[in-house]
């Protein structure tokens, strides 16, 4: 039960986390091309 | 006996917000603690995007212009530095009460705030009153942004005695993480709330606040504190600890007046000075460098590229100061932004685009770890009871590194120009000041020692 909760949390927090980096580098690149 | 009733004590009930409900049971995983303080650094970190409302807050009556009644920049600009005044304010005022009612009371606090904080400014963009937005996102929105930064960072230290840099480095991450998220969904946002009647920042603002309070929250029912005395499964503390690592405490009251306390605070005062002024002109300092090569949307790729750097650093350089010292870490980064810094007027003249951005980059990654890397740092020099406490006091550095490393860049740059320098080399003399102002740090930071054992809190310490 622990180690759902501890996956299910980190995805809760990973998840947003990830899609602000993924949208960042798709505007970083703009830099390089 | 039951583990509440341990807690309760008989003929007692406590309140669900009471910290010693927050003392976690046995075989609790610490694990569940980082995420937690994630989700509140993750949702006030939006402040570092705020800017993505400046310039629609300039047109809310004219539409796609300004109106002559319309805010001007200047005014707007100000509910930024509002909130980032009483982000330093906040903490050092409500340190020792964040101590006193544990994490999950502030963190809850915290979310009221800066979840207020969205609806007030509501409010007043649909009233079109400043002050409002001042009040509401600056002055509440600004102690929501104090009370969680510091709530969960003597939470985690004691749950990761062994690792307190990667604890905190992980929480203070998600504050550089934050604008990522925040600057994507506030566009997302106001083109979801867009009417020919309005530009959609009151759809957005009430959203956010609902959208933020509520990921706050789960931070703040899922955070637990340590039972006193708890340490991790075979885990002893060093029978003789480095040489600036204490296992004594020291009152909060007591901390601010020994030299340490300066030292630190001007270590880290010294080190965001320099990288805030970076911040806050990377985009035209990238295009004015390189001009004609590097376009307006190039130059926002930069900022984004220098927030994931910000971010990542705070990670990587908390949790590397865990093996080689905090002292040493702060040490490098004193000598390698002294280096890049020193550098950057020679790669300007060579042209080279991908060495800038490697220099800011790593400039930025040293900027980010300054922050996370202060924590555990106060917990090696004053201990575990109080760190909360001094860290919140510690903070006033950062408003005034706020004020001093825009304004330093900014001016100097523009005398340079009065004095009709090329734009693109307008920017060596700041760069050099700013080597100047790392090597004051590096000399704080050298001047370090451990604190003298007269100012140990000597009555037994329970939390």
């Amino acid at each position: 039960m622990t180690k759902i909760r501890l996956i299910v949390l980190w995805l809760v927090v990973g998840i947003p986390l990830l899609w602000g980096i993924e949208r960042t580098l798709q505007n970083a690149l703009k830099l390089f091309r | 006996m039951s583990l509440q009733a341990n807690i309760d004590g008989p003929g007692q009930s406590l309140s669900f917000w009471d910290r010693r409900r927050t003392i976690a049971s046995a075989g609790f995983n610490r694990f569940l603690v980082p995420p937690a303080a994630l989700a509140v650094h993750l949702s006030i970190g939006q402040v570092y995007a705020f800017s993505t409302f400046n310039l629609p807050l300039t047109r809310l009556l004219g539409g796609a212009q300004s109106a002559p009644a319309d805010w001007k920049l200047t005014e707007v600009g100000w509910i930024f530095s509002a909130a980032i005044f009483f982000l330093g304010a906040a903490a050092a005022v409500f340190g020792r009460w964040v101590e006193r009612v544990g994490p999950r009371k502030a963190m809850s606090v915290a979310a009221l705030c800066f979840a207020g904080g969205f609806l007030v400014s509501a409010v007043g963009v649909s009233m079109h009153r400043i002050w409002l937005l001042y009040l509401g996102y600056g002055a509440l929105g600004g102690c929501g942004l104090g009370i969680g930064y510091i709530s969960p960072v003597s939470t985690l230290i004691k749950w990761f005695p062994d690792r307190p840099g990667m604890a905190t480095g992980m929480a203070i991450m998600g504050f550089g993480g934050g604008a990522l998220i925040a600057s994507p969904l506030s566009l997302i946002l106001m083109n979801h709330f867009k009417t020919a009647a309005s530009n959609g920042i009151v759809g957005a603002f009430v959203s956010m606040g609902a959208i933020y309070f509520a990921f706050m929250m789960i931070g703040a029912l899922v955070v637990r504190v340590p039972a006193d005395g708890w340490l991790p499964a075979g885990w002893k503390p060093a029978a003789h600890p480095q040489e600036l690592v204490t296992t004594a405490n020291v009152h909060v009251d007591t901390a601010s007046k020994t030299p340490q306390f300066w030292l630190i605070w001007g270590v880290l005062c010294l080190n965001v000075t320099a990288g805030i002024g970076v911040i806050s002109q990377a985009s035209p300092m990238i295009q004015e460098m390189f001009a004609g090569r590097v376009t307006a949307a190039a130059a926002a790729g930069f900022v984004g590229l220098l927030s994931l750097f910000n971010m990542g650093g705070r990670f990587l350089w908390a949790t590397i100061s865990d093996y080689i010292g905090r002292r040493n870490t702060y040490t490098i980064f004193f000598v390698l932004g002294i280096a890049l810094y020193a550098a950057v007027p020679t790669i300007g003249r060579l042209g080279s685009i991908s060495m800038f951005v490697a220099a800011f980059a790593i400039i930025l990654s040293i900027y980010g770890g300054g922050f996370s890397t202060i924590p555990a740092y106060l917990r090696d020099l004053f201990g575990t009871m109080h760190v909360g406490a001094i860290h919140g006091r510690l903070l006033t550095a950062w408003s005034v590194a706020g004020i001093l490393g825009p304004v330093l860049v900014n001016y100097i740059r523009e005398f340079q120009i009065d004095r009709g320098l090329p734009k693109a080399q307008a920017y060596s003399t700041t760069m050099y000041i700013m080597c100047g102002l790392l090597l004051l740090g590096l000399v704080c930071n050298l001047s370090v020692r451990a604190v003298d054992p007269r100012h140990h809190y000597r009555k037994p310490y329970k939390t």
